[in-house]
């Protein structure tokens, strides 16, 4: 498998990176706040596509593991006032920890029974926070990131700190994924998906990969859920719906479950979509009724397209296509 | 090969990226952002779609056909009003979002009756409202936190608080049920902790109460509080939660012939989302409960007769219930607040307006509305009445007696608000 050279593959986060700051600076405020919702996006379906896609395991529940990274990050905030910036380490513990304890159980588990553990959660672990008054309740609590530093000028707003938040957490989170996953535990991973027993007898302990993919996983969301947290300034039971699980699994099948590298697609597409179909219904002067319903519709119809004609993700197929010709050049 | 590709991959994702950042171009500013020399836009978000818009999915209707009625009228000071709603789906994500997509782009002059009070935290902590000075008008929660000027500066409450609602309802027990065992079911956060604190004021005691967590309301969990209730031997029964703990309390209740006095707080008492629910309106009946507008089916009010006559011509075959109602109250007084901001109203003058002459605004509730220059407090009262057999909530012996409290110690008196006249065909003057 040719690759590129670790030092190139960081050169081009950095490119990417410097080209958000100055896109940041060029766009109005609703577009930056939308772009801190894109790397959120952006980190939460990569770790879904680390657990889907690489280890072939299936979780229906990774609202509640943000639910867990968000609500460890605000009260670290708020109850210990922990700088900022380790707010988002703890959340990552946090949610790590508890993906450890949810991989354990999901070790022992596959296919539907896995789905419907993880599930369970999505559903149960939210509201737990209306039995603890420490959790604030169904009206939650806020998450105050603060003022973004005097330093970078008074035009500087609270939405444009936001997405340098995120989009720097995306990077990183990103580069240490891919690295992760090109690995020796990447490689772990992806034989133990393929077939569990012939990974065995290459002396891979598959129990143990499997809880570590759920582990890291796991912490990945707690990131995203803290970042989530932040973007809307509070945490509250409501905010991890069922479906937001939901929607994640739906970017990491639009982004290609199967690779890494699209992962915007299915990030855009989820932030783009009620702005398209708000578009869309003006254009038809549709009535209520179409309008409401409409993000659904795009979303579901979007969803089946993809599973029907490019079950491997856009980005996958590209790739396929490229070898075939490839292919076929070198018979001629 | 592979390196290409990934490059190609990244290249592609990074314009993409551009492209769709930038594919909206921004709109010069005018004189006041939502306000032309013809429309003045207001923006909602509410849950049109998914398990909590049963019922509230009305409000925007109502407020539209009370806007489209105005609009034919001469609209307001020449100008129409444009009503844009998003739909929140109930989450507060969905609701920063949707926020940020009225004021940032499609630049609404002000926001009208959000829901929920988590959602509207979220929007005024991220999206700050107040900071950007956006009037949030008439918010559709009981939370009687965001009355506070202080931190919500541009937001004004209209509903009562649970705490008055509360306290209402202790004065109703300590002057009808004196020496009967009374129980309580609440939900077990801000709104059940409101409640118990307007209680503690009313110095009720309670011989048992119920507290249950938000969601966990269900058939199965009401059969656990009948029991709690009946091993008591509650007399009254308070049901201070949201309509689907009513539904499945009474649902129950019904099923196991449980049948105590029951009174039922104005959150969860709107007889046509219990109904929506699957419960039939009949468990309602004689049941006393607490409302601040007058009764839905009141056709000698001249309010909701006019109202009513609107909604049905707007929205045939829809049924004119609570939500329409209060939606329709938004939109009158929101009206008469944009009428009386001036020729060209603006988000300031607005906000002033309602400050020095909200209090006075012509609206359909029979309590008095708290506004002035350092309270946004809301309405302020209740009215006391029984549920008939349809399930329609009356009043007790014909007339509205309205009873009158704050969120404070402050004590429970017989209004003697009069309610201002209804201004000529409904139009603001």
């Amino acid at each position: 498998m040719h690759k590129l050279k670790p030092r190139a593959h960081f050169a081009l986060f950095v490119i990417f990176g410097f080209l958000l700051f100055l896109v940041g600076n060029r766009v109005d405020e609703l577009r930056v706040y939308q772009g801190a919702s894109i790397a959120v996006f952006v980190i939460a379906i990569s770790s879904l596509i680390l657990l889907t896609g690489y280890s072939g395991q299936v979780s229906l529940g990774h609202g509640a593991l943000m639910a867990i990274g968000a609500y460890s990050a605000t009260l670290a905030r708020n109850e210990f006032q922990v700088p900022i910036i380790l707010t988002f380490f703890i959340a990552v513990l946090a949610a790590a920890f508890g993906g450890a304890l949810l991989g354990a159980a999901a070790a022992r588990l596959s296919g539907p029974y896995l789905a419907g553990t993880t599930l369970a959660l999505a559903i149960g672990l939210p509201s737990l926070a209306n039995q603890f008054s420490i959790l604030g309740g169904e009206q939650g609590l806020l998450f105050d990131v603060g003022w973004p530093p005097l330093g970078l000028g008074e035009d500087f707003t609270q939405y444009k700190w936001f997405f340098w938040i995120a989009a720097l957490a995306a990077l990183i989170s990103t580069w240490l994924l891919s690295n992760i996953l090109s690995s020796r535990y990447g490689r772990n991973w992806r034989a133990g998906r393929s077939n569990e027993v012939a990974a065995q007898i290459c002396g891979i302990n598959t129990g143990r990969s499997k809880i570590l993919a759920f582990t890291i996983s796991a912490g990945i969301a707690g990131l995203a859920g803290a970042l989530l947290s932040m973007t809307i300034g509070t945490v509250s039971p409501s905010a991890f719906p069922l479906a937001l699980s939901f929607a994640l699994l739906t970017g990491a099948v639009l982004s290609g479950v199967s690779t890494l590298s699209g992962v915007m697609i299915g990030a855009v597409i989820l932030v783009a979509i009620p702005e398209i179909a708000d578009v869309v219904a003006h254009r038809i002067g549709s009535s209520e009724n179409i309008t409401t319903n409409l993000p659904g519709f795009i979303i579901s119809a979007l969803l089946i397209l993809t599973v029907l004609f490019v079950p491997n993700g856009p980005v996958e197929q590209h790739r396929a296509r490229a070898a075939k010709k490839l292919a076929k050049k070198a018979e001629k | 090969m592979k390196a290409l590709n990934r490059r190609k991959l990244i290249s592609v994702s990074a314009v993409l990226a551009v492209a769709s950042l930038t594919a909206t171009a921004v709109p010069a500013n005018a004189a006041e952002v939502g306000v032309s020399s013809s429309v003045i836009k207001l923006g909602m978000t509410l849950p049109m779609t998914g398990a909590a818009s049963l019922g509230y999915n009305k409000i925007p209707g109502a407020a539209k056909a009370y806007f489209d009625y105005l609009n034919a009228n001469g609209g307001v000071n020449g100008r129409k009003i444009t009503l844009v709603v998003k739909d929140d789906r109930y989450v507060p994500t969905e609701a920063v979002a949707r926020t940020n997509e009225l004021i940032l782009k499609d630049k609404v002059m002000a926001l009208l009756a959000p829901l929920g009070t988590a959602n509207v935290k979220a929007v005024a902590s991220s999206v700050n409202p107040g900071r950007r000075g956006v009037p949030v008008l008439f918010v559709n929660t009981g939370f009687s936190g965001f009355a506070d000027v202080k931190k919500y500066p541009t937001t004004f409450a209209i509903l009562p608080s649970y705490i008055m609602e509360a306290k209402i309802m202790g004065q109703y027990i300590k002057e009808n049920f004196a020496g009967k065992k009374i129980g309580l079911l609440y939900q077990d956060d801000d709104f059940g902790s409101d409640a118990l604190a307007g209680f503690q004021t009313a110095g009720v005691n309670f011989a048992v109460k119920v507290p249950y967590a938000a969601g966990s309301q269900g058939a199965a969990a009401a059969a656990g509080w009948i029991t709690k209730f009946k091993a008591a031997e509650a007399d009254v029964v308070i049901l201070f939660g949201v309509s689907s703990a009513t539904s499945a309390m009474l649902g129950t209740a019904a099923v196991l012939k449980y049948a105590p006095q029951w009174m039922l707080g104005s959150v969860g008492g709107d007889a046509t989302t219990i109904k929506l629910t699957g419960v039939p309106a009949g468990v309602l009946y004689n049941a006393i409960g607490f409302s601040p507008v007058p009764a839905t089916t009141d056709m000698n009010d001249e309010y909701i007769k006019l109202f009513s006559d609107i909604y049905a011509k707007a929205v045939p075959g829809s049924v004119f219930d609570l939500n329409v109602l209060l939606g329709m109250n938004t939109a009158f007084m929101t009206a008469q607040a944009l009428k009386a901001a001036g020729q060209n109203p603006t988000r300031k003058s607005l906000i002033a307006v309602l400050k020095t002459k909200g209090a006075t605004l012509a609206n359909s509730a029979l309590t008095p509305v708290g506004y002035s220059a350092n309270s946004h407090v809301g309405l302020t009262g209740y009215w006391i009445g029984k549920y008939s057999p349809a399930g329609d909530l009356l009043p007790v012996g014909g007339t509205y007696v309205t009873y009158t409290t704050d969120s404070g110690s402050g004590a429970v008196v017989k209004s003697t608000y009069k309610r201002p006249a209804m201004p000529a065909k409904g139009l603001p003057n």
